[in-house]
């Protein structure tokens, strides 16, 4: 299995990269995990990052697309669902499931975005 | 190759306009054929209205095919066909000419490659069949491994039109099947006979609770908690094995080297020649896995096939000769058991929010 070494602690992931153990998740490693994306984590990025993290504990699954940007109008003022959905693709460009979720430490999603 | 370095791949742009691609005889008789005539198992013409003519020369092709392959397959139909060859959805490879003269030396060049020339009419033609153990994660059988032990067995049923009429096989490893088993003649199938095995700290960490529930066909995942935390169990007597809860929460493992195994089924057809499309019957419920060669299937599909060729008048379907004969004579003939599995006494399906004809996630 894949893993990468992280504060003297091997971190175990699926082939592409989501994490294989959510307790090993921490705000470094968010850090981190962006880091291998190419992003730099923003305030913006956080808010987001919370938000699936609050979603995924409360109903144990990532969020749909329709619900994010729903959450990202209201967080942003962007009423305009293509302007939000341009937002989301701006902070993580290859999309909420490729990266959002993955630099959140959620298993991958099995929705289709 | 075009050189991409530094462009943004482009994606979500749909496939090709397939016109662009078609032989200008078929571009230019779109819709408007006369007639087609079978000269050999291995090619065929099809004339238009205005006279044009367009050749089909018939090749099988083992469906994991390698880079060479596909270049030795460009390579021949540059040099006869102007470029133009088409894969049919079971495997074969088809070279479409307009020049009668160049049907001899391609066809010569083939056999030069030992490919095997043949698949047209009253034939075994080239098994479609999934992906197996080489690239599947549902795969209760594998599908290369079957497939090309039957081919080999069948080979001349291939090359020679010598059955009463088409015969065609399906193998798929799962009951998912991505290969048609459920409408061919004879159909050989993957099953699995156990219930997936939850793994609970695996499933905490790696699924989706409600995703993974609704993945059940039959409702039998529900939702529990384990250590405090949700989680799913499963109603094992509502599983129907379809490994589709696996598909999306690799906390549920179905594949079992000591349960998996194959099943046979036959009788199915989708053309609506003569009698009406019909579906395939169960008529051996378990065999199981042998690789390499898979002996007891090859056996099994071989004992169908004679008692077919032996009973079947000319023209007769696998499925329309059972269904002549009956299918007590059927079981006489072949010497398959009729168990207990033959009778579909599954009712659970029905009681779900997954038996309905709508479109569901
Ligand atoms: C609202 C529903 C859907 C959305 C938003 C969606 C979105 C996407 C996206 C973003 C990709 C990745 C494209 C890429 O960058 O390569 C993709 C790939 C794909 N989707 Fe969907 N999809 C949806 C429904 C479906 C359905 C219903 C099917 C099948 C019946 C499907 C089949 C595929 C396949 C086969 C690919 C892989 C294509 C490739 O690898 O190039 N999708 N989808
Ligand atoms: C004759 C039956 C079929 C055969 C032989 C077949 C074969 C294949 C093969 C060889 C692949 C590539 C697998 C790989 O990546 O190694 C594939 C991918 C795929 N097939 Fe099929 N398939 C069949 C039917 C279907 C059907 C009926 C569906 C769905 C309606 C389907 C959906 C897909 C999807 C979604 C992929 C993944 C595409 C991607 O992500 O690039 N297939 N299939
Ligand atoms: S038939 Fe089943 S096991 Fe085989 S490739 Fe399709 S889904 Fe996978
Ligand atoms: S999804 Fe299929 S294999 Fe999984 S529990 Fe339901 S019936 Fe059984």
């Amino acid at each position: 299995m894949p893993s990468f070494a992280f504060n003297g602690k091997t971190i175990e992931t699926d082939d592409e990269g989501y994490l294989q153990i959510l307790d090993n998740w921490n705000k470094e490693i968010a850090e981190y995990l962006a880091k291998e994306e190419g992003i730099t984590l923003t305030e913006k990025h956080w808010e987001l990052i919370e938000w699936v993290r609050d979603y995924f504990f409360k109903f144990q699954v990532a969020p749909a697309i329709k619900s994010l940007i729903k959450e990202v109008g209201k967080l942003e003022n962007l009423p305009d669902k293509k302007e939000a959905n341009k937002f989301i693709y701006e902070l993580f460009p290859e999309g909420p499931a490729k990266q959002l979720a993955k630099i959140a430490g959620l298993p991958k999603p099995t929705g289709c975005v | 190759m075009p050189d991409v370095s530094g462009t943004k791949r482009i994606t979500d742009v749909g496939p090709h306009d397939y016109h662009d691609f078609l032989h200008p005889v078929i571009k230019n008789n779109y819709g408007k054929w006369k007639y087609h005539e079978i000269l050999s198992p291995a090619h065929m013409v099809h004339v238009s209205e205005a006279g044009d003519k367009i050749y089909s020369v018939r090749v099988g092709s083992p469906r994991l095919v390698s880079g060479f392959f596909i270049r030795d397959l460009c390579d021949l139909a540059d040099k006869y066909t102007g470029g133009y060859l088409r894969f049919t959805t079971r495997n074969n490879v088809e070279f479409l000419l307009d020049k009668e003269e160049n049907i001899e030396p391609l066809m010569n060049d083939i056999k030069k490659l030992n490919l095997p020339l043949g698949g047209i009419g009253n034939v075994v033609a080239n098994i479609v069949h999934t992906q197996g153990w080489i690239h599947c994660h549902t795969a209760a059988s594998d599908a290369s491994g079957v497939t090309k032990a039957l081919m080999d067995d069948l080979y001349e049923y291939y090359i020679d039109a010598k059955l009463p009429a088409k015969v065609r096989i399906a193998f798929a490893c799962c009951l998912n099947m991505c290969g048609a088993v459920h409408c061919s003649d004879i159909a050989v199938l993957g099953i699995h006979r156990r219930p997936p095995k939850l793994v609970p700290d695996k499933i905490i960490n790696l699924c989706e609770i409600p995703s993974t529930i609704a993945s059940c066909p039959t409702n039998a995942i529900r939702p529990d908690t384990y250590n405090g935390k949700p989680n799913v169990k499963l109603i094992e007597e509502a599983c129907v094995f379809c490994g589709n809860c696996f598909t999306v929460c690799s906390g549920m493992p179905i594949s079992d080297p000591l349960n998996d195994g194959v099943s046979i089924w036959v009788g199915g057809k989708v053309s609506n020649a003569r009698t009406k499309p019909s579906f395939s019957k169960l008529a051996v419920p378990y065999l199981e896995n042998d690789p390499p060669r898979w002996p007891k299937v090859v056996e099994a599909v071989k004992t169908i096939l004679d008692a077919y060729k032996n009973g079947a008048e000319k023209g007769e379907r696998v499925g329309e000769w059972i269904e002549r004969i009956g299918w007590p004579k059927f079981f006489n003939i072949t010497g398959f058991k009729f168990t207990k599995y033959h009778i579909d006494d599954f009712r659970l399906g029905e009681a779900t929010m997954n038996y309905s004809a709508q479109v569901r996630q």
